[in-house]
Protein backbone atom coordinates (compact mmCIF):
# COMPACT_ATOMS: atom_id res chain seq x y z
CA UNK A 1 0.00 0.00 0.00
CA UNK A 2 2.66 2.48 0.84
CA UNK A 3 3.88 1.72 -2.29
CA UNK A 4 0.88 2.80 -4.02
CA UNK A 5 0.81 6.09 -2.30
CA UNK A 6 4.43 6.78 -2.88
CA UNK A 7 3.63 6.01 -6.97
CA UNK A 8 0.77 8.46 -6.87
CA UNK A 9 2.60 10.63 -5.09
CA UNK A 10 5.21 11.42 -7.58
CA UNK A 11 2.78 11.11 -10.30
CA UNK A 12 0.97 14.10 -8.84
CA UNK A 13 4.08 15.81 -8.70
CA UNK A 14 5.08 15.40 -12.37
CA UNK A 15 1.73 16.80 -13.51
CA UNK A 16 2.73 19.58 -11.09
CA UNK A 17 6.68 20.20 -12.54
CA UNK A 18 5.72 22.49 -15.45
CA UNK A 19 3.69 24.96 -13.13
CA UNK A 20 6.58 25.20 -10.07
CA UNK A 21 9.32 25.64 -12.69
CA UNK A 22 7.26 28.42 -14.34
CA UNK A 23 6.63 30.05 -11.12
CA UNK A 24 10.05 29.62 -9.83
CA UNK A 25 11.07 31.33 -12.79
CA UNK A 26 8.84 34.15 -12.72
CA UNK A 27 7.64 34.68 -9.31
CA UNK A 28 10.21 33.39 -6.95
CA UNK A 29 13.48 34.37 -8.19
CA UNK A 30 12.34 37.37 -8.65
CA UNK A 31 11.23 37.93 -5.04
CA UNK A 32 14.44 36.50 -4.01
CA UNK A 33 16.07 39.19 -5.99
CA UNK A 34 14.35 42.21 -4.74
CA UNK A 35 14.86 40.87 -1.11
CA UNK A 36 18.04 40.57 -1.21
CA UNK A 37 18.70 43.56 -3.37
CA UNK A 38 16.84 45.98 -0.50
CA UNK A 39 19.62 45.08 1.71
CA UNK A 40 21.85 46.51 -0.80
CA UNK A 41 22.84 49.84 -2.21
CA UNK A 42 21.97 48.60 -5.79
CA UNK A 43 20.81 51.49 -8.37
CA UNK A 44 20.98 51.13 -12.08
CA UNK A 45 24.12 53.38 -12.07
CA UNK A 46 26.02 51.05 -10.25
CA UNK A 47 24.73 47.77 -10.25
CA UNK A 48 26.48 45.35 -8.52
CA UNK A 49 26.08 44.05 -4.98
CA UNK A 50 29.12 45.24 -3.12
CA UNK A 51 27.29 47.36 -0.36
CA UNK A 52 25.44 45.30 1.98
CA UNK A 53 23.76 48.05 3.94
CA UNK A 54 21.53 46.18 6.31
CA UNK A 55 18.07 47.51 6.90
CA UNK A 56 18.89 51.08 5.60
CA UNK A 57 16.82 51.42 3.08
CA UNK A 58 13.92 50.24 5.02
CA UNK A 59 14.71 53.35 6.95
CA UNK A 60 15.73 55.69 4.54
CA UNK A 61 11.92 54.68 3.32
CA UNK A 62 10.56 55.58 6.78
CA UNK A 63 12.43 58.89 7.31
CA UNK A 64 10.94 60.06 3.36
CA UNK A 65 8.25 62.33 3.77
CA UNK A 66 7.29 61.18 0.02
CA UNK A 67 6.78 57.51 0.92
CA UNK A 68 4.68 58.34 4.33
CA UNK A 69 2.22 60.67 1.41
CA UNK A 70 1.74 57.78 -0.62
CA UNK A 71 1.36 56.07 2.28
CA UNK A 72 -1.52 58.51 3.59
CA UNK A 73 -2.98 58.55 -0.52
CA UNK A 74 -2.92 54.72 -1.21
CA UNK A 75 -4.93 54.11 2.76
CA UNK A 76 -7.27 56.99 1.61
CA UNK A 77 -7.49 55.88 -1.25
CA UNK A 78 -7.89 52.10 -0.86
CA UNK A 79 -10.56 53.21 2.73
CA UNK A 80 -12.79 55.42 0.48
CA UNK A 81 -13.33 53.24 -3.04
CA UNK A 82 -13.87 50.06 -0.91
CA UNK A 83 -17.02 50.88 1.06
CA UNK A 84 -18.26 52.88 -1.90
CA UNK A 85 -18.02 50.23 -3.79
CA UNK A 86 -19.68 47.99 -1.50
CA UNK A 87 -22.68 50.10 -0.59
CA UNK A 88 -23.36 51.14 -4.48
CA UNK A 89 -22.67 47.73 -5.72
CA UNK A 90 -24.70 45.78 -3.01
CA UNK A 91 -27.47 48.34 -3.96
CA UNK A 92 -27.98 47.57 -7.28
CA UNK A 93 -27.65 43.83 -6.54
CA UNK A 94 -30.41 43.79 -4.20
CA UNK A 95 -32.13 45.69 -6.88
CA UNK A 96 -31.50 43.67 -9.16
CA UNK A 97 -32.19 40.11 -7.43
CA UNK A 98 -36.12 41.47 -7.05
CA UNK A 99 -38.57 40.17 -10.35
CA UNK A 100 -38.36 42.74 -12.83
CA UNK A 101 -38.23 43.09 -16.29
CA UNK A 102 -35.11 43.61 -18.88
CA UNK A 103 -33.07 42.36 -15.84
CA UNK A 104 -30.65 40.89 -18.54
CA UNK A 105 -30.63 44.55 -19.95
CA UNK A 106 -29.98 46.03 -17.04
CA UNK A 107 -26.87 43.30 -16.17
CA UNK A 108 -25.40 43.16 -19.17
CA UNK A 109 -24.86 47.36 -19.18
CA UNK A 110 -24.08 47.65 -15.91
CA UNK A 111 -21.17 44.50 -16.02
CA UNK A 112 -19.43 46.40 -19.56
CA UNK A 113 -17.23 48.59 -17.25
CA UNK A 114 -15.52 44.80 -15.64
CA UNK A 115 -14.10 43.65 -19.23
CA UNK A 116 -12.79 47.11 -19.57
CA UNK A 117 -8.98 48.04 -18.83
CA UNK A 118 -7.94 50.74 -16.30
CA UNK A 119 -6.01 52.40 -19.26
CA UNK A 120 -9.43 52.72 -21.07
CA UNK A 121 -11.31 54.32 -18.63
CA UNK A 122 -8.76 56.28 -17.14
CA UNK A 123 -8.33 57.66 -21.16
CA UNK A 124 -12.20 58.01 -21.39
CA UNK A 125 -12.52 59.77 -18.05
CA UNK A 126 -9.42 62.24 -19.23
CA UNK A 127 -11.00 62.96 -22.00
CA UNK A 128 -14.56 63.56 -20.57
CA UNK A 129 -13.55 65.75 -17.24
CA UNK A 130 -11.10 67.61 -19.47
CA UNK A 131 -11.31 71.32 -18.04
CA UNK A 132 -11.79 72.98 -21.61
CA UNK A 133 -12.85 70.38 -23.88
CA UNK A 134 -14.71 67.93 -21.58
CA UNK A 135 -18.27 67.33 -22.23
CA UNK A 136 -18.90 67.29 -18.49
CA UNK A 137 -18.68 70.54 -17.15
CA UNK A 138 -20.35 71.63 -20.53
CA UNK A 139 -23.24 69.71 -19.34
CA UNK A 140 -22.82 71.20 -15.44
CA UNK A 141 -23.19 75.24 -17.05
CA UNK A 142 -26.14 73.66 -18.97
CA UNK A 143 -27.78 72.54 -15.42
CA UNK A 144 -26.38 75.43 -14.04
CA UNK A 145 -24.04 74.12 -11.59
CA UNK A 146 -20.59 75.33 -11.14
CA UNK A 147 -17.60 74.85 -13.08
CA UNK A 148 -14.98 72.23 -11.03
CA UNK A 149 -11.70 71.65 -12.29
CA UNK A 150 -12.20 67.91 -11.39
CA UNK A 151 -8.32 66.97 -12.05
CA UNK A 152 -6.64 70.56 -11.03
CA UNK A 153 -6.34 70.74 -7.61
CA UNK A 154 -5.24 68.56 -4.69
CA UNK A 155 -8.40 68.38 -3.08
CA UNK A 156 -10.34 67.35 -6.56
CA UNK A 157 -8.02 65.27 -7.84
CA UNK A 158 -7.93 62.79 -5.60
CA UNK A 159 -11.75 62.62 -5.20
CA UNK A 160 -12.30 62.39 -9.02
CA UNK A 161 -9.98 59.63 -9.30
CA UNK A 162 -11.95 57.94 -6.36
CA UNK A 163 -14.98 58.65 -8.64
CA UNK A 164 -13.97 57.01 -11.49
CA UNK A 165 -12.60 53.94 -9.60
CA UNK A 166 -16.28 53.22 -8.97
CA UNK A 167 -17.61 53.80 -12.23
CA UNK A 168 -15.28 51.33 -13.10
CA UNK A 169 -15.16 48.54 -10.35
CA UNK A 170 -18.46 48.72 -9.01
CA UNK A 171 -19.53 46.10 -11.44
CA UNK A 172 -16.89 44.08 -9.72
CA UNK A 173 -18.93 43.94 -6.57
CA UNK A 174 -22.58 43.75 -8.37
CA UNK A 175 -20.97 40.70 -10.27
CA UNK A 176 -20.37 38.79 -7.13
CA UNK A 177 -22.64 40.11 -4.63
CA UNK A 178 -25.55 38.97 -7.01
CA UNK A 179 -24.06 35.65 -8.17
CA UNK A 180 -24.36 35.22 -4.00
CA UNK A 181 -28.18 36.70 -3.37
CA UNK A 182 -29.48 34.49 -6.45
CA UNK A 183 -27.51 31.40 -4.70
CA UNK A 184 -29.47 31.81 -1.65
CA UNK A 185 -31.73 29.13 0.08
CA UNK A 186 -35.81 30.12 0.04
CA UNK A 187 -36.68 28.50 3.22
CA UNK A 188 -35.12 31.38 5.76
CA UNK A 189 -37.09 34.30 3.48
CA UNK A 190 -40.17 32.18 4.07
CA UNK A 191 -40.23 31.56 7.70
CA UNK A 192 -39.35 35.25 7.75
CA UNK A 193 -42.59 36.15 5.66
CA UNK A 194 -44.54 34.33 8.07
CA UNK A 195 -43.35 35.55 10.93
CA UNK A 196 -44.46 39.07 10.12
CA UNK A 197 -40.88 40.55 9.26
CA UNK A 198 -40.98 43.48 7.38
CA UNK A 199 -38.66 44.10 4.09
CA UNK A 200 -36.25 46.17 5.74
CA UNK A 201 -36.07 43.44 8.93
CA UNK A 202 -35.42 40.35 6.43
CA UNK A 203 -33.26 42.58 4.31
CA UNK A 204 -30.87 43.26 7.32
CA UNK A 205 -31.51 39.71 9.20
CA UNK A 206 -32.06 37.97 6.82
CA UNK A 207 -30.45 38.54 3.56
CA UNK A 208 -27.24 40.42 4.68
CA UNK A 209 -26.79 37.64 7.71
CA UNK A 210 -26.59 35.07 5.20
CA UNK A 211 -24.71 37.26 2.72
CA UNK A 212 -22.09 37.12 4.97
CA UNK A 213 -19.56 34.59 3.87
CA UNK A 214 -19.75 36.32 0.40
CA UNK A 215 -19.60 40.26 1.64
CA UNK A 216 -16.69 39.24 2.85
CA UNK A 217 -14.57 37.70 0.37
CA UNK A 218 -15.99 40.36 -1.95
CA UNK A 219 -14.93 43.10 0.19
CA UNK A 220 -11.58 41.51 1.12
CA UNK A 221 -10.50 40.44 -2.86
CA UNK A 222 -11.52 44.22 -3.38
CA UNK A 223 -9.69 45.39 -0.93
CA UNK A 224 -6.85 43.65 -2.20
CA UNK A 225 -6.63 45.02 -6.14
CA UNK A 226 -7.42 48.19 -4.49
CA UNK A 227 -3.82 48.45 -3.60
CA UNK A 228 -2.36 47.87 -6.45
CA UNK A 229 -3.98 50.51 -8.28
CA UNK A 230 -2.00 51.95 -11.33
CA UNK A 231 -2.81 52.36 -14.16
CA UNK A 232 -5.33 54.70 -13.92
CA UNK A 233 -3.47 56.94 -11.86
CA UNK A 234 -0.68 56.60 -14.22
CA UNK A 235 -3.33 57.65 -17.04
CA UNK A 236 -5.12 60.29 -15.20
CA UNK A 237 -3.02 62.03 -13.01
CA UNK A 238 0.82 60.84 -12.76
CA UNK A 239 -0.12 61.37 -8.94
CA UNK A 240 -0.05 65.29 -9.67
CA UNK A 241 -1.42 67.88 -9.42
CA UNK A 242 1.84 67.81 -7.15
CA UNK A 243 2.27 64.76 -5.37
CA UNK A 244 -1.65 64.90 -3.80
CA UNK A 245 -2.66 61.40 -5.93
CA UNK A 246 1.13 59.56 -5.69
CA UNK A 247 -0.12 56.39 -4.98
CA UNK A 248 2.09 53.59 -3.83
CA UNK A 249 2.45 51.75 -6.62
CA UNK A 250 3.28 54.90 -8.14
CA UNK A 251 5.81 55.92 -5.94
CA UNK A 252 7.82 53.11 -6.20
CA UNK A 253 7.56 52.96 -10.07
CA UNK A 254 9.17 56.88 -10.03
CA UNK A 255 11.59 55.96 -7.44
CA UNK A 256 12.57 52.89 -9.61
CA UNK A 257 12.53 54.06 -13.23
CA UNK A 258 13.26 58.08 -12.41
CA UNK A 259 14.77 58.25 -9.06
CA UNK A 260 17.00 54.94 -10.69
CA UNK A 261 17.20 53.27 -7.04
CA UNK A 262 16.11 50.07 -6.90
CA UNK A 263 17.32 49.30 -3.75
CA UNK A 264 15.11 51.67 -1.80
CA UNK A 265 12.40 50.34 -4.20
CA UNK A 266 12.50 47.20 -3.38
CA UNK A 267 12.44 47.77 0.39
CA UNK A 268 9.33 49.76 -0.34
CA UNK A 269 7.85 47.20 -2.39
CA UNK A 270 8.45 44.79 0.46
CA UNK A 271 6.70 46.81 3.13
CA UNK A 272 3.73 47.31 0.37
CA UNK A 273 3.93 43.52 0.03
CA UNK A 274 3.67 42.78 4.09
CA UNK A 275 0.48 44.83 3.94
CA UNK A 276 -1.14 42.73 1.02
CA UNK A 277 0.13 39.67 2.27
CA UNK A 278 -1.75 39.95 5.81
CA UNK A 279 -5.35 40.64 3.96
CA UNK A 280 -4.18 37.49 1.51
CA UNK A 281 -3.86 35.68 4.42
CA UNK A 282 -7.10 36.94 5.63
CA UNK A 283 -8.87 36.08 2.69
CA UNK A 284 -7.46 32.63 2.41
CA UNK A 285 -8.80 31.38 5.70
CA UNK A 286 -12.00 32.79 4.61
CA UNK A 287 -12.05 30.85 1.35
CA UNK A 288 -10.80 27.32 3.04
CA UNK A 289 -13.76 27.86 5.29
CA UNK A 290 -16.53 28.02 2.14
CA UNK A 291 -15.12 25.22 0.35
CA UNK B 1 -53.84 43.39 -0.22
CA UNK B 2 -54.45 46.43 -1.96
CA UNK B 3 -52.01 49.17 0.23
CA UNK B 4 -49.56 45.89 -0.69
CA UNK B 5 -49.88 46.32 -4.29
CA UNK B 6 -49.47 50.22 -4.11
CA UNK B 7 -46.33 49.70 -1.75
CA UNK B 8 -45.21 47.23 -4.21
CA UNK B 9 -45.39 49.37 -7.25
CA UNK B 10 -43.61 52.22 -5.69
CA UNK B 11 -40.62 50.16 -4.89
CA UNK B 12 -40.71 48.67 -8.61
CA UNK B 13 -40.71 52.53 -9.70
CA UNK B 14 -37.84 52.96 -7.31
CA UNK B 15 -36.08 50.17 -8.89
CA UNK B 16 -37.05 50.90 -12.32
CA UNK B 17 -35.45 54.69 -12.21
CA UNK B 18 -32.48 53.83 -10.15
CA UNK B 19 -31.42 50.90 -12.40
CA UNK B 20 -32.32 53.08 -15.83
CA UNK B 21 -30.30 56.07 -13.79
CA UNK B 22 -26.61 53.61 -13.07
CA UNK B 23 -27.33 52.34 -16.55
CA UNK B 24 -27.21 55.12 -18.25
CA UNK B 25 -24.10 56.52 -15.91
CA UNK B 26 -22.01 53.36 -17.21
CA UNK B 27 -23.54 54.06 -20.52
CA UNK B 28 -22.99 57.29 -22.07
CA UNK B 29 -19.69 57.58 -21.15
CA UNK B 30 -19.25 54.94 -23.26
CA UNK B 31 -21.32 55.82 -26.10
CA UNK B 32 -20.09 59.99 -26.28
CA UNK B 33 -16.35 58.22 -26.84
CA UNK B 34 -17.86 56.50 -30.30
CA UNK B 35 -19.38 59.45 -31.09
CA UNK B 36 -16.11 61.65 -30.44
CA UNK B 37 -14.14 58.53 -32.62
CA UNK B 38 -16.32 59.30 -35.41
CA UNK B 39 -16.42 63.00 -35.35
CA UNK B 40 -13.66 64.93 -37.40
CA UNK B 41 -11.17 66.75 -35.33
CA UNK B 42 -13.47 70.33 -35.99
CA UNK B 43 -16.47 68.46 -34.23
CA UNK B 44 -14.67 66.39 -31.89
CA UNK B 45 -13.08 69.94 -30.14
CA UNK B 46 -16.50 71.90 -30.53
CA UNK B 47 -17.95 73.25 -26.97
CA UNK B 48 -21.09 73.03 -26.84
CA UNK B 49 -20.72 70.30 -28.76
CA UNK B 50 -22.66 69.59 -32.41
CA UNK B 51 -25.26 66.77 -32.19
CA UNK B 52 -25.60 65.75 -35.61
CA UNK B 53 -23.07 65.50 -38.02
CA UNK B 54 -22.30 63.10 -40.64
CA UNK B 55 -20.18 60.59 -39.18
CA UNK B 56 -16.68 59.98 -40.37
CA UNK B 57 -13.60 57.05 -40.37
CA UNK B 58 -10.94 59.83 -40.80
CA UNK B 59 -9.85 59.11 -37.17
CA UNK B 60 -9.70 54.99 -37.47
CA UNK B 61 -7.40 56.10 -40.57
CA UNK B 62 -5.26 58.17 -38.90
CA UNK B 63 -4.82 55.98 -36.28
CA UNK B 64 -4.03 53.21 -38.70
CA UNK B 65 -1.77 55.01 -41.43
CA UNK B 66 -0.33 57.61 -38.99
CA UNK B 67 -0.06 56.36 -35.71
CA UNK B 68 0.98 52.32 -36.43
CA UNK B 69 -2.40 51.22 -34.57
CA UNK B 70 -2.17 47.92 -36.19
CA UNK B 71 0.88 47.15 -35.04
CA UNK B 72 -0.03 47.78 -31.58
CA UNK B 73 -3.07 45.70 -31.93
CA UNK B 74 -0.93 42.99 -33.82
CA UNK B 75 1.39 42.80 -30.71
CA UNK B 76 -1.60 42.65 -28.21
CA UNK B 77 -2.69 39.67 -30.50
CA UNK B 78 0.68 38.28 -30.60
CA UNK B 79 0.74 38.41 -26.64
CA UNK B 80 -2.20 37.62 -25.25
CA UNK B 81 -2.52 34.54 -27.66
CA UNK B 82 1.12 33.34 -26.89
CA UNK B 83 0.40 33.87 -23.35
CA UNK B 84 -2.99 32.08 -23.22
CA UNK B 85 -0.96 29.29 -25.38
CA UNK B 86 1.57 28.79 -22.97
CA UNK B 87 0.01 29.12 -19.87
CA UNK B 88 -3.03 26.59 -20.42
CA UNK B 89 -1.40 23.43 -20.67
CA UNK B 90 0.93 24.27 -17.93
CA UNK B 91 -2.15 25.15 -15.69
CA UNK B 92 -4.44 22.73 -16.57
CA UNK B 93 -1.55 20.01 -15.27
CA UNK B 94 -1.07 22.01 -12.43
CA UNK B 95 -4.57 22.41 -11.14
CA UNK B 96 -5.04 18.92 -11.79
CA UNK B 97 -2.09 17.75 -9.63
CA UNK B 98 -3.55 20.05 -6.64
CA UNK B 99 -7.08 18.68 -6.84
CA UNK B 100 -6.58 14.86 -7.36
CA UNK B 101 -3.16 14.47 -5.93
CA UNK B 102 -2.77 17.06 -3.29
CA UNK B 103 0.13 18.22 -4.64
CA UNK B 104 2.19 20.19 -1.38
CA UNK B 105 -0.85 20.53 0.37
CA UNK B 106 -2.77 24.03 1.20
CA UNK B 107 0.85 25.93 1.45
CA UNK B 108 1.87 25.40 -1.59
CA UNK B 109 -2.06 26.27 -3.33
CA UNK B 110 -1.68 29.26 -0.62
CA UNK B 111 1.27 30.38 -2.36
CA UNK B 112 0.10 30.03 -5.84
CA UNK B 113 -3.17 32.29 -4.97
CA UNK B 114 -1.07 34.50 -2.46
CA UNK B 115 1.25 35.20 -5.50
CA UNK B 116 -1.25 36.64 -7.78
CA UNK B 117 -3.04 38.45 -5.87
CA UNK B 118 0.44 40.85 -4.79
CA UNK B 119 0.80 44.56 -6.47
CA UNK B 120 2.35 43.82 -9.84
CA UNK B 121 5.13 46.55 -9.23
CA UNK B 122 6.33 44.21 -6.62
CA UNK B 123 7.07 41.66 -9.59
CA UNK B 124 7.89 44.04 -12.27
CA UNK B 125 11.04 45.79 -10.99
CA UNK B 126 13.17 42.22 -10.43
CA UNK B 127 11.75 41.08 -13.61
CA UNK B 128 12.73 43.83 -15.61
CA UNK B 129 16.62 43.96 -14.10
CA UNK B 130 16.73 40.12 -14.26
CA UNK B 131 14.87 40.71 -18.33
CA UNK B 132 17.37 43.77 -19.07
CA UNK B 133 20.44 41.80 -18.69
CA UNK B 134 19.27 38.67 -20.58
CA UNK B 135 18.23 40.70 -23.74
CA UNK B 136 14.38 39.68 -23.05
CA UNK B 137 13.31 42.97 -23.07
CA UNK B 138 11.40 44.49 -26.12
CA UNK B 139 10.77 40.79 -26.99
CA UNK B 140 7.87 38.85 -27.41
CA UNK B 141 8.99 35.62 -25.41
CA UNK B 142 10.01 38.23 -22.56
CA UNK B 143 6.88 39.29 -22.12
CA UNK B 144 5.22 36.17 -22.25
CA UNK B 145 6.98 34.44 -19.80
CA UNK B 146 6.34 37.42 -17.43
CA UNK B 147 2.78 37.31 -18.26
CA UNK B 148 3.00 33.88 -16.68
CA UNK B 149 3.57 35.32 -13.27
CA UNK B 150 -0.17 36.70 -13.38
CA UNK B 151 -1.75 34.46 -15.68
CA UNK B 152 -0.77 31.23 -14.15
CA UNK B 153 -2.03 31.18 -10.90
CA UNK B 154 -5.44 32.78 -12.09
CA UNK B 155 -5.63 30.22 -14.45
CA UNK B 156 -4.81 27.35 -11.81
CA UNK B 157 -7.11 28.72 -9.52
CA UNK B 158 -9.79 28.80 -12.05
CA UNK B 159 -9.65 25.88 -13.12
CA UNK B 160 -9.15 23.75 -10.04
CA UNK B 161 -12.72 24.89 -9.55
CA UNK B 162 -13.65 23.14 -12.58
CA UNK B 163 -12.06 20.17 -11.79
CA UNK B 164 -13.47 19.73 -8.14
CA UNK B 165 -16.73 20.07 -9.84
CA UNK B 166 -15.70 16.34 -12.25
CA UNK B 167 -17.42 13.22 -11.06
CA UNK B 168 -14.36 10.94 -10.20
CA UNK B 169 -16.40 7.78 -11.10
CA UNK B 170 -15.07 7.98 -14.92
CA UNK B 171 -11.50 8.31 -14.04
CA UNK B 172 -11.58 5.22 -11.19
CA UNK B 173 -13.30 3.03 -14.67
CA UNK B 174 -10.43 5.23 -16.55
CA UNK B 175 -7.68 3.57 -13.80
CA UNK B 176 -9.41 -0.27 -14.02
CA UNK B 177 -9.51 0.27 -17.88
CA UNK B 178 -5.51 0.43 -17.43
CA UNK B 179 -5.04 3.95 -18.61
CA UNK B 180 -2.32 5.64 -16.82
CA UNK B 181 -2.89 8.83 -14.98
CA UNK B 182 -1.40 10.73 -17.46
CA UNK B 183 -3.63 8.94 -20.41
CA UNK B 184 -6.96 9.58 -18.48
CA UNK B 185 -5.97 13.18 -18.00
CA UNK B 186 -5.79 13.48 -22.17
CA UNK B 187 -8.53 10.95 -22.47
CA UNK B 188 -10.93 11.90 -20.19
CA UNK B 189 -10.16 14.46 -18.04
CA UNK B 190 -9.24 17.48 -20.54
CA UNK B 191 -12.51 16.29 -23.01
CA UNK B 192 -15.26 16.81 -20.34
CA UNK B 193 -14.12 19.93 -18.83
CA UNK B 194 -13.67 21.34 -22.37
CA UNK B 195 -15.63 23.47 -22.10
CA UNK B 196 -14.63 25.00 -19.01
CA UNK B 197 -11.15 25.27 -20.60
CA UNK B 198 -12.35 27.10 -23.55
CA UNK B 199 -13.71 29.87 -20.78
CA UNK B 200 -10.21 29.74 -19.17
CA UNK B 201 -8.72 30.60 -22.20
CA UNK B 202 -10.86 33.44 -23.05
CA UNK B 203 -10.68 34.59 -19.29
CA UNK B 204 -6.76 34.67 -19.90
CA UNK B 205 -6.63 36.26 -22.97
CA UNK B 206 -8.74 39.68 -21.90
CA UNK B 207 -6.66 39.41 -18.92
CA UNK B 208 -3.73 39.98 -21.11
CA UNK B 209 -5.41 42.11 -23.06
CA UNK B 210 -5.93 44.54 -20.78
CA UNK B 211 -2.67 44.31 -18.97
CA UNK B 212 -0.76 47.49 -18.24
CA UNK B 213 1.74 47.66 -15.94
CA UNK B 214 4.28 44.77 -17.06
CA UNK B 215 3.97 45.82 -21.08
CA UNK B 216 4.92 49.68 -20.33
CA UNK B 217 7.74 47.90 -18.54
CA UNK B 218 8.97 45.49 -21.15
CA UNK B 219 8.02 46.17 -24.18
CA UNK B 220 9.45 48.89 -26.11
CA UNK B 221 9.01 50.03 -29.75
CA UNK B 222 8.68 46.77 -31.81
CA UNK B 223 6.48 45.39 -29.13
CA UNK B 224 4.01 47.78 -27.63
CA UNK B 225 0.54 46.60 -27.27
CA UNK B 226 -2.34 48.22 -27.10
CA UNK B 227 -2.73 50.01 -23.52
CA UNK B 228 0.35 51.04 -23.97
CA UNK B 229 0.21 52.37 -27.57
CA UNK B 230 -2.80 54.09 -26.25
CA UNK B 231 -0.68 56.06 -23.31
CA UNK B 232 1.37 57.09 -25.32
CA UNK B 233 -0.56 58.79 -27.90
CA UNK B 234 -2.01 60.28 -24.52
CA UNK B 235 0.58 62.54 -23.94
CA UNK B 236 1.75 63.15 -27.35
CA UNK B 237 1.36 67.18 -28.25
CA UNK B 238 -1.73 67.77 -26.21
CA UNK B 239 -5.35 65.70 -26.62
CA UNK B 240 -5.91 63.88 -29.71
CA UNK B 241 -9.68 63.46 -29.06
CA UNK B 242 -10.84 62.14 -32.03
CA UNK B 243 -8.14 59.56 -32.53
CA UNK B 244 -7.82 58.10 -28.51
CA UNK B 245 -11.62 58.04 -28.72
CA UNK B 246 -11.13 55.61 -31.74
CA UNK B 247 -8.36 54.03 -30.87
CA UNK B 248 -10.37 53.54 -27.33
CA UNK B 249 -13.19 52.60 -29.54
CA UNK B 250 -11.05 49.25 -31.06
CA UNK B 251 -9.77 48.59 -27.19
CA UNK B 252 -12.75 47.49 -25.75
CA UNK B 253 -15.45 46.43 -28.28
CA UNK B 254 -13.49 42.70 -28.99
CA UNK B 255 -13.73 42.35 -25.08
CA UNK B 256 -16.95 43.27 -24.70
CA UNK B 257 -17.74 41.27 -27.70
CA UNK B 258 -15.64 38.01 -26.85
CA UNK B 259 -17.02 38.41 -22.70
CA UNK B 260 -20.47 37.39 -23.71
CA UNK B 261 -19.30 34.10 -24.44
CA UNK B 262 -17.71 33.83 -21.00
CA UNK B 263 -20.62 35.34 -19.11
CA UNK B 264 -21.43 32.07 -17.00
CA UNK B 265 -18.04 31.63 -15.98
CA UNK B 266 -17.38 35.53 -15.29
CA UNK B 267 -18.26 35.18 -11.33
CA UNK B 268 -15.75 32.91 -11.18
CA UNK B 269 -12.97 33.58 -12.72
CA UNK B 270 -13.20 36.93 -10.77
CA UNK B 271 -12.94 35.03 -7.50
CA UNK B 272 -10.99 32.50 -8.50
CA UNK B 273 -13.22 30.08 -7.61
CA UNK B 274 -14.12 31.08 -4.50
CA UNK B 275 -17.69 31.63 -5.28
CA UNK B 276 -19.35 29.29 -7.98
Amino acid sequence: MNGFFRQKRITGIRFATPMILTLALVVFIPLIFSFVVSFYRYTFINPDFNQFVFFNNFINAFRDQYFWNAMKVTFLFVGLVVPLEFIVGYSIALLLNREIKFKTVFYTILTIPMVMSPVVVGLIWKMLLHPELGIVNYFMSVLGLPYINWLGSPKTAIVTLVLVDIWHQVSFMILILLAGLSSLPKEPFEAAIIDGANGLQILLYVTTSLMKPIITVAVLMRLILAFRTYDLIYIITKGGPGISTDIISYYIYKKTFMGMDLSQASAVSYLLMLVVMVIVVILFRQMVKER
Amino acid sequence: MIKYSIKKKIIDGFTYLFLTLFSLAILLPILWVVRTSLATDVIAYQIPPKWFFTPSLENYRDLFVTNGFLRFFGNSLIISIGTTLVAIPIATLGAFAFTRFNVGGRPLQFIVLGTQMLPGIIFILPIFVIFNSLKLTDTYIGVIIAYLAFNLPFLVWLLMGFFEGLPQELENAAAIDGLSPFETFIKIVIPISAPGVMAAAVLSFILCWNEFLFALVLTGGTTNPVPVGLAAMATQRGVLIGKLSAGTTLAILPMIIISFTVRKYLVRGLTFGAIK
